[in-house]
């Protein structure tokens, strides 16, 4: 029998009442096994903190990372929108100015730490030009840009609590 | 017909709900904002589709949404 053959047979007896097999978007109290993308994850019942750095799990196979960065990259641009889908394509970046800091703007690369820029004459407002911030959780690339996006520009003092200053520039750990 | 977008390490997968006035229809709105509920307990971030553009959203869940998406925490380092 495999674990997924016993992980359905124990979702029958749910105190829900609701078969595994019977809904379109089961949840499951652990990841689902690798190569098992029909079961809805919601990676923020899980901790990943064993995880290798730009890996999104053991067993996951060069087909599974690449269905999800073909996903990813539908949602991004859904959630950038065209404009900004063309200007990054074209850029290579987007930049955002800071709402807190005037004179300074953040500079968005993919899969990258964040980079301020200063104005001439603007103080940064950090001793390092370079921010560091993750998910909690593996993403591709491609989708945390488009999030952390958004919280650049909608809740930017969330950017500023979490940020990590860095000296130098280099990939995000939890993103692959 | 809205739906919930689910980040993960699979790119995303999709929680659909109905807003027709049948008893499935409404178990589906219950778990989309319960799933939202949970989310944000957890730390997450939301973003709401507003005239085409989604935005980071601390309203209520609204049935009537066309779009939701699941943002994921952050932490620096």
């Amino acid at each position: 029998m495999t674990p997924s053959f016993w992980r359905r047979l124990l979702g029958a007896f749910r105190p829900d009442g609701n078969a595994a097999w019977s809904r379109p978007s089961p949840y499951l109290d652990e990841p689902p096994a690798d190569g098992d993308d029909a079961r809805l994850e919601l990676p923020w019942r899980h901790s990943w903190e064993h995880l290798p750095k730009r890996t999104a799990g053991f067993g996951f196979t060069r087909r599974d990372y690449r269905a999800a960065r073909n996903r990813a990259e539908e949602v991004a641009r859904l959630t950038l929108g065209e404009d900004l889908w063309r200007r990054l394509g074209r850029d290579g970046h987007l930049d955002l100015p800071s709402r807190r800091f005037p004179g300074v703007t953040y500079r968005l690369r993919v899969g990258l730490r964040i980079e301020v820029l200063t104005a001439p004459g603007v103080d940064p407002p950090w001793r390092h030009s370079f921010l560091c911030i993750n998910p909690t959780y593996p993403l591709p690339e491609l989708e945390f840009f488009a999030q952390l996006y958004l919280y650049v520009r909608d809740q930017e003092d969330e950017v500023i609590r979490v940020a990590a200053p860095q000296p130098w520039d280099q990939p995000l750990g939890r993103t692959f | 017909m809205g739906r919930i977008i689910v980040a993960n390490r699979r790119g995303h997968q999709v929680v659909d709900w109905s807003t027709t006035d049948t008893d499935e229809a409404r178990k589906t709105i219950q778990e989309a904002e319960r799933i939202l509920e949970e989310a944000r307990s957890a730390g997450c971030a939301v973003s709401k589709k507003v005239d085409g553009v989604h935005l980071l959203d601390h309203g209520k869940f609204d049935p009537a949404a066309e779009e939701y998406q699941i943002i994921a925490p952050i932490a620096g380092g």
